[in-house]
């Protein structure tokens, strides 16, 4: 295969990659060890020098990231499948905006968005962290080396069995894989993309990633400023210049993680935002973990307790968000997530990428342990530092409870390879798990973030303000406490736990306000931390309302099913209907109807009318929703199910999809279902009942029996009501209603199957009677018999002048005027068209009288006639001539009644029903609050990086 | 410090008394045979019986969908879900149900279902190359 020369192999930007993905790892590797150097060396000379190298090294791995990053989108926007990336992700269908989702959504793309964040900070540190550059930086660098090896793909070792280091973006698809294909030379044009699987091509896939990696990456600075701290001994100094970073890292990956959970909401059928997911998890844990180093942080630099939890929350920060790469990476999680990630082989390099990190965290911090300072006396119980700690601490027992649970797949592994029978353990329930201890977690938070608020550091002055102190405190208890109870007119809670998880909720939001409007009155600059736990009160608040308490609208009579299931669970949520076309369900004070639906391209949008009545009947609320499903490229599956959520001020309604007919889900089984159906056809006239009879097989039993299916003919016309038919310009539509009746059940349904010639191309509406799983249509002669063709009609010329009337078998035709812009259905104008209608007046022997309007068109100097039928009479008019010398025109008309009132109607028995859609439809009371307090919360932690930043305060010692 | 080391304290034997606790949360993979004689909760993993009826007939009942899954002892059982059928599941390589025997049937609170993913195929192409 080495012999064969490819013919349209675009080779030259895989070189350009190339050169960038060693350059990155490279570059990044001489930055880390200059880095090194220029800190080791600092108080030396020669440490200037190695600053200098490593400045230069770091821009180069930068220059490396970018141009890595901008070839793979050049070739990705190109479409050069030659290359697998581009192959496995893009595809001609891919619209261009969702090329940046297609670049993250593989591994070694996410690597390098992952790494272009670290090289933006990278280069911010190296414009802003003066002193702190070279320690800070030397981990950062070291960081990027490990990350770039994950996209090296190189083969280091020797022997048959080489062990691969990282997988490379830039490789061609020959290079990683073995096909016949690659035995063609012109194998590039041959070749199709993957395209970017399409649950994924919504904006959330857009904006959610490079906004979770930017919290990511940003957990790495105070990381990073923790191990220089460690490393230069300046264990007081390193607190001022990392907060404003923590607070970066916070709010980043804080907003991650709610965009996450907001995606899931909005885009995903999960009915909810948060389901404990391992993923979702790990990327909560570095977020309480920095938010922790936050608390400790601000405590440290006020009083001089807690650097050493300072350090050791910023540095396992970093360390979770890698064991979170981990995890979710390796494959390790298996099926304990929703998430299926993909295995690359890349597990020992992962492992190998945490112990260096955990040992870089650990280490350090031991070697100085002793050293670090602390003031000798203990923080009182009155001071705020104590309770601030204290929050930290409980933030911090979080991590440890939401970490050990999600690594259970992991502590199974190490067993295993220990005790090879060893039986894997996993959580049966695992919202209910979290759910049991994050309530008190929640509810220790709450009552930390409310009271600390109004105590001072170090105790000040708190023999004075003790008494104040325990007021406020019962005041706001007792206001909260009037909120919880208010609440329970509005909500229902399963168990008391979650009325005091509530309580606290209400409780940081009461003394929030409370010190807001009382104490920070004139110096709203302050308010950062109370806005952000403001804004964790209103979560709490929203979390209990709209998730413990969710509404399903959409949940069955529990009666119906009676029997169905004996002893089963009846508290097991039946959280499904069904709808049928166009007939209403009431459910939950709402009435649910499903009006229509509509493919456009892969997508296909259902219409669901709810309509809400008040206690007279009258509808007080009308509105539409529009879940939709994604069919996958052969439309044979549903790729994706989509939800659509009404949203009030102060709930949503949100619906969703979660099961169609079989035929509806896979269109080539619906088109061999159709044509496997049996149709019999009997010719039937107006008013006339056919009988049919129907045998069917026994199962069992060897016999048959046989049931009969009557149906009559109502009435025709010339037009097609089915909710599949558009009517366009130039149709011959017919359809007829008919009566079904079987023999077995008692009612009769009347369908109304229509038929339509376009162009020369029949279409069927059948109708399905799902009742009686028949499919009754029209066969295509009816069209033959409710239309006269051309072809069959005699025409007779009739000469005529404007204002004449002539006679035609009985019929008057007056020539009223010539119309200069004529209408006619099958007619659209065009630029150099010649065009002009005969407006005529055709008076029948009843004396009613009929308009006409026949054209004659020149259409590229090709004369061409549009005729005109009155079906009324079957009267058929062209306007072939027209005669400017004689001053006349020329008209052809013709005379013939359709040929039969008995029309062709097929019949279709045991047919598969298709007519309906299962529905989910849940109600979130009071979701806004959830979201309200999550904005507040990361505008409090932005707020806190501004107010920092324009008055230089880094958290300086405030009291001291 | 010492207080708030005495209290950390406690708050670590509380995580740790709790992470024990929950042991009752955890559960190792079961068989029906298993789930037939201690009748509570378990977790079963499996994979779909393919000649066996499959019955999801949402216009009987659209929360109701019953199939077979062969468990780790090869045992075959009939396992209903009180949910709509998810997409997908005949091309599920394993099942995961949740839940208990409830007269000769699983019935099952909660199903994951593990699917090949996308790039499978290739994943294995480059292992032979390799190989």
């Amino acid at each position: 295969m080495n012999n064969i020369e490819y013919i349209g192999e675009r080779l030259w930007p895989g070189y350009i990659g190339q050169t960038g993905v060693t350059l990155t790892f490279v570059a990044a590797l001489l930055a880390a060890t200059a880095y090194f150097f220029a800190t080791q060396r600092r108080d030396h000379e020669d440490g200037a020098g190695w600053q200098k190298i490593a400045r230069l090294a770091f821009f180069g791995h930068s220059a490396g990231v970018f141009v890595t990053i901008g070839t793979l989108i050049y070739v990705m926007v190109n479409q050069y499948y030659e290359y697998q990336y581009v192959q496995n992700h893009v595809s001609d269908e891919l619209p261009m905006k969702y090329i940046f989702s297609a670049l993250w959504e593989g591994q070694e793309g996410s690597f390098l968005l992952w790494m272009f964040w670290h090289a933006v900070l990278g280069l911010l540190l190296i414009r802003w962290a003066k002193q702190w550059e070279s320690p800070v930086m030397s981990v950062m660098a070291l960081l990027q080396t490990v990350i770039a090896s994950m996209i090296l793909g190189v083969y280091v070792g020797f022997g048959d069995d080489p062990t691969k280091l990282g997988s490379n973006p830039m490789l061609l698809l020959r290079q990683v894989m073995d096909a016949p294909i690659f035995a063609k030379a012109d194998y590039v044009k041959l070749i199709q993309g993957n395209g970017l699987n399409e649950a994924l091509q919504n904006y959330w896939m857009t904006i959610h990633p490079p906004t979770l990696f930017l919290g990511f990456a940003s957990a790495a600075v105070p990381f990073a400023f923790a191990v220089a701290g460690l490393w230069t001994r300046r264990h007081q100094d390193w607190l001022k210049a990392a907060l404003p970073w923590a607070l970066f890292s916070g709010a980043l990956l804080g907003t991650g993680i709610l965009m996450g959970a907001a995606w899931a909401y909005e885009a995903l059928n999960f009915g909810g935002y948060w389901a404990w997911d391992p993923v979702e998890n790990t990327s909560l844990v570095p977020w309480l973990l920095v938010v922790a180093g936050i608390h400790t942080n601000l405590v440290a630099r006020s009083t001089g307790h807690s650097v050493r939890s300072t350090y050791a929350f910023y540095l396992s920060g970093l360390v979770l968000v890698i064991y979170s790469t981990f995890l979710t990476r390796s494959g390790i999680l298996g099926q304990t997530s929703v998430h299926s990630f993909t295995e690359m082989g890349l597990e020992t390099q992962l492992m190998i990428f945490v112990s260096i990190f955990a040992l870089l965290a650990l280490v350090p911090l031991i070697w100085r342990w002793r050293e670090i300072p602390g003031p000798k006396t203990e923080e009182p119980t009155s001071s705020r530092e104590f309770w601030m700690f204290l929050g930290a601490l409980v933030l911090l027992f979080a991590s440890i409870i939401i970490t050990g649970s999600t690594s259970l797949p992991v502590f199974n592994k190490i067993a295993k390879a220990f005790n090879p029978v060893f039986e894997e353990r996993s959580i049966l329930d695992p919202k209910a798990h979290f759910n049991r201890y994050m309530l008190w977690i929640g509810l220790f938070m709450g009552m930390f973030s409310g009271f600390a608020q109004y105590l001072r550091y170090q105790g000040l002055n708190w023999a004075a303000q003790k008494s104040k102190f325990w007021t406020r405190f019962g005041v706001t208890m007792l206001i909260a406490g009037a909120f919880t109870g208010l609440c329970a007119l509005w909500l229902k809670l399963p168990a008391w736990q979650y009325w005091v998880l509530l309580f606290s909720g209400w409780y940081t939001i009461v003394a929030n306000v409370d010190y807001l409007v009382f104490f920070l009155k004139s110096q709203l600059k302050l308010a950062s931390s109370t806005l952000s736990h403001l804004g964790f009160g209103l979560m709490i608040v929203g979390i209990m309302a709209s998730g413990v308490n969710k509404k399903i609208i959409s949940e069955s009579d529990p009666f119906l099913i009676e029997g169905l299931i004996q002893g089963g669970d009846e508290k097991l949520a039946r959280e499904n209907i069904l709808l049928f076309r166009n007939i209403p369900q009431t459910m939950a004070g709402y009435d649910l109807t499903w009006t229509k639906d509509t493919l456009v391209h892969f997508t296909r949008t259902y219409t669901v009318n709810f309509k809400r009545r008040d206690a007279q009947g009258k509808v007080v609320e009308d509105f539409d929703l529009h879940p939709n499903i994604l069919y996958d490229r052969s439309f044979e599956k549903i790729a994706s199910s989509n939800p659509n959520t009404r949203h009030y001020l102060t709930k949503d309604i949100f619906t969703h999809i979660s099961s169609l007919p079989v035929v509806e889900q896979n269109f080539k089984l619906k088109r061999e279902q159709e044509e496997a159906l049996k149709y019999k056809r009997s010719i039937v006239r107006q008013g006339q009942v056919m009988t049919l009879t129907d045998t069917l097989d026994v199962s069992n039993v060897d016999s048959t029996f046989t049931r009969q299916f009557q149906f009559r003919l109502l009435s025709t016309e010339r037009k097609v009501q089915h909710h599949d038919y558009k009517p366009e310009a130039g149709d011959l539509a017919f359809s007829a209603k008919i009566a079904v009746q079987r023999s077995d059940i008692d009612s009769t349904y009347v369908v109304n199957p229509g038929v339509v010639l376009r162009g020369q191309v029949i279409y069927f509406f059948p109708e399905q009677i799902d009742d009686l799983s028949a499919k009754v249509r029209l066969g295509q002669e009816a069209l033959e018999k409710v239309f006269v063709f051309d072809n069959q009609l005699n025409y007779n010329d009739m000469e005529i002048a404007q204002n004449e009337t002539k006679a035609f078998q009985g019929y008057q035709i007056t020539f009223k005027s010539i119309e200069q812009n004529p209408q006619h259905p099958e007619y659209q104008a065009l630029d150099k068209d010649v065009a002009v209608g005969a407006n005529l007046e055709i008076k029948a022997p009843d004396g009613k009288i009929y308009q006409a309007q026949p054209v004659f068109l020149l259409r590229d100097q090709k004369p061409l006639t549009l005729k005109v039928e009155v079906p009324e009479l079957g009267l058929h008019v062209r306007f072939p001539i027209v005669n400017p010398e004689k001053k006349n025109i020329l008209l052809q008309v013709a005379q013939a009644q359709p040929t039969g009132a008995d029309l062709p109607i097929e019949l279709a028995t045991r047919s598969i029903p298709s007519n309906y859609i299962v529905l989910q439809a849940i109600e979130f009371p009071g979701i806004n609050i959830f979201w309200l307090g999550g904005f507040l919360m990361m505008f409090g932690l932005g707020f806190a990086i501004w107010y920092r930043m324009t008055t230089g305060r880094g958290g300086a010692l405030k009291n001291a | 410090m010492k207080r708030i080391y005495i209290i950390a304290g406690l708050m670590l034997a509380a995580a740790i008394a709790l992470l024990m606790n929950s042991a009752k949360d955890m559960g190792t993979y079961s068989t029906f045979a298993q789930a037939e004689s201690k009748n509570r909760t378990v977790k079963i993993a499996g994979q779909l019986v393919k000649d066996k009826p499959m019955v999801y007939d949402p216009i009987k009942d659209p929360n109701y969908f019953s199939f077979y899954i062969k468990d780790t002892d090869g045992k075959e059982q009939k396992v209903v879900l009180l949910k709509s059928k998810p997409q997908d599941f005949e091309l599920s390589e394993q099942i995961v149900v949740t839940g208990q025997m409830n007269n000769g049937e699983f019935l099952a609170k909660d199903m994951l279902l593990k699917c090949p993913s996308k790039y499978k195929d290739e994943e294995i192409a480059i292992r032979n190359k390799q190989g």
